[in-house]
């Protein structure tokens, strides 16, 4: 019976796993299907800058840049505090608030996006409209901004949790070669937890790279390249605030709807480049603590 | 639920964790410690399978027969009011969703939804993207697209502007409000998404063209309330609206024509036609209406229907 059983719960197992890797495969192979006309009909015609549907017209440099560079704001803003916040909580923090901040912190996580985007058009637009005096507070800079606040739960926990597994001992021994504080975690946690908050920062840039509802509410959805070139205060667009504008509109199966798509495959492609990354760089670097 | 199937799967890879050490040493001695081991793991077990069965049966329940709607936010006021009514006095629900006039007349021709809510003419294209789907419109009241501004530029003067002037704006050749009479500030230009059935229309008056580029335009928006948001939060803006979505914060613009007259959008220049930019509002059908959705229709143009659409701030039929 026993033995029954146990093959039962293995054939489970293995068909949830395949399950789960023929749904990414699935959806990985659509989206090249989808994506296959505008790479054929469109080519390198793609890499400009104009987008106009009705004249056939598909240029979808703007929105790559959009993408890029929300997702490069919104990491230069939120891995510096992030991992400061991080370091705070693990190694100076007493450990019976630990949990208190990190849960407050995770819950954060859990928001919807639409609420961050709510909250993105009702305040944070306004108010840099204000201090900044533009005309729209509705910028690639608000955005970036917003994204920051979206991903520094994800970024504070999991670069936490890299500081806490560092074993106490590594702390006890530089504490005992007469290291100070600063100079056990510059020299000593730091190094250790590398790692781990590489692959931190990267699952934060991957969510950073798919958020769609709050970026659509705040970029100002506009597909253009700001004039000079780093102007972030002026509306954009990036990759899923169009697919989110316009997918629903553009009819199934027509080269509209294939470009959509392409752009979704890219952004998929960009995502698991950066996971492969990620991987690599944590397999190559070995943990240096068992 | 899905804790649950966690647990069970985590409960299956520790029995088998068990199991794989115990073939490593005597293989039949163990398996039968095994089972003494823990005699409620096998019990749990069955129990979480029966759960997660009964809870696949729930999931595979045929729904309820409803009507789904999706479209133009600007007809979408109108149907919600009139669908809360009509399933209030027949039992059947109708499902509205907005979208845009796009949406609605590409989900309809896909066939995920039965009546279409659109504030503009089915395009040639759109008519040979679907050669199968014999679309047709019914309309159920009038509306004007009006352009409008925020309330400190109409207060600082700028309360009427010809269509060229629109236009020039749109094109981005006028840039600021200075070289149209008002204060000296940048013109915010708020546009639409391109299929919307508000900026269809809008374009049209403005620059002849249904799909015009507009070059001058500083934001793309969505919805009707998405648009007003934007004009009112900003103090500098131009934008385009549906007569019924004027409000204090967002003043609409009279158009002056080029003899000189002034003609205000109220509900007397749309009904009698001459506020230059007026439009039908539609529902559209995949085939002649049926069953559900041609009760449902009948009751939008039936009098309680029609007041709905006169109390959204729209023209009705009858009037």
């Amino acid at each position: 019976m026993s033995v029954c059983i146990s093959k039962i719960g293995k054939a489970y197992a293995l068909s949830s796993m395949i399950v789960s890797i023929a749904i990414s495969l699935c959806i990985f192979l659509v989206l090249l299907i989808y994506s296959w006309d505008a790479i054929i009909e469109q080519g390198w015609s793609l890499l400009t800058i104009r987008w106009h549907p009705a004249t056939g017209q598909f240029g979808i440099l703007s929105m790559l840049y959009g993408t890029s560079i929300v997702t490069l704001i919104a990491l230069v803003l939120a891995v510096p505090i992030g991992l400061l916040t991080a370091l705070y909580i693990a190694e100076i923090l007493p450990d019976q608030y630990r949990i208190v901040i990190k849960s407050i912190l995770e819950l954060l996580a859990g928001i919807p996006s639409i609420l961050y985007g709510l909250i993105g058009v009702a305040f944070v637009s306004t108010w840099l409209e204000h201090w900044l005096l533009l005309s729209s507070g509705r910028t690639i800079l608000t955005a970036g901004f917003l994204l920051a606040i979206m991903i520094l739960p994800t970024l504070i926990t999991l670069a936490e949790d890299a500081f806490h597994n560092v074993p106490d001992q590594y702390r006890e021994s530089a504490c005992g070669l007469g290291l100070y504080r600063h100079e056990i975690i510059l020299r000593c946690v730091l190094p250790m937890a590398k790692p781990d908050i590489v692959s931190a920062i990267l699952l934060a840039l991957g969510r950073a790279l798919g958020e769609t509802m709050a970026v659509m509410l705040v970029i100002g959805s506009i597909d253009r390249i700001p004039q000079p070139v780093f102007n972030l205060l002026m509306p954009g667009q990036t990759i899923t605030s169009k697919l989110g504008r316009e997918i629903e509109e553009a009819a199934f199966g027509s080269l509209h709807f294939s470009i959509l798509i392409f752009m979704g495959f890219l952004l998929m492609l960009t995502v698991l480049i950066v996971t492969i990354v990620a991987h690599h760089s944590l397999s190559q670097t070995e943990r240096r603590y068992e | 639920m899905l804790s649950l199937v966690h647990s069970m799967v985590t409960n299956v890879f520790t029995r088998q964790n068990l199991y794989f050490r115990a073939e490593s040493a005597d293989y039949k001695n163990n398996i039968d410690t095994m089972s003494r081991i823990d005699p409620t793991l096998k019990t749990t077990f069955i129990c979480r399978t029966l759960m997660s069965a009964i809870f696949v049966a729930l999931i595979a329940c045929t729904p309820q027969e409803n009507i789904m709607v999706a479209g133009s936010t600007t007809v979408l006021p109108i149907i919600s009011k009139a669908a809360e009514q009509f399933s209030q006095t027949t039992g059947i629900s109708v499902i509205v969703n907005a979208g845009g006039s796009g949406v609605g007349i590409n989900q309809l021709a896909g066939g995920k939804i039965a009546i279409g809510m659109i504030s503009r003419n089915i395009t040639e294209k759109e008519k040979a993207l679907y050669p199968d789907a014999t679309l047709i419109t019914h309309v159920i009241g009038k509306d004007a697209v009006v352009p409008v501004v925020s309330s400190k530029i109409y207060n600082a003067g700028i309360t009427a502007l010809s269509l060229k002037q629109i236009g020039q704006i749109y094109l981005g050749k006028i840039s600021n409000w200075k070289q149209l009479g008002g204060p000296d500030k940048d013109i915010l230009v708020v546009d639409k998404e391109a299929s919307r059935g508000t900026r269809h229309v809008f374009m049209q008056a403005i620059l002849d063209d249904k799909e015009a580029l507009a070059p001058g335009a500083d934001l793309v928006l969505g919805a009707n309330n998405e648009e007003q948001t934007a004009i009112s939060q900003s103090d500098s803006a131009i934008g385009m609206l549906s007569h019924a979505w004027l409000n204090n914060d967002v003043k609409g613009l009279a158009i002056s024509l080029t003899d000189g007259q002034r003609i205000e959008p109220n509900l007397q220049t749309i009904n009698n036609g001459s506020f230059p930019i007026t439009r039908n509002l539609l529902l559209v059908t995949n085939g002649t209406p049926t069953g559900h959705s041609k009760e449902f229709i009948d009751f939008i143009l039936s009098t309680p229907g029609q007041t709905i659409v006169t109390e959204s701030g729209h023209v009705s039929l009858h009037q």
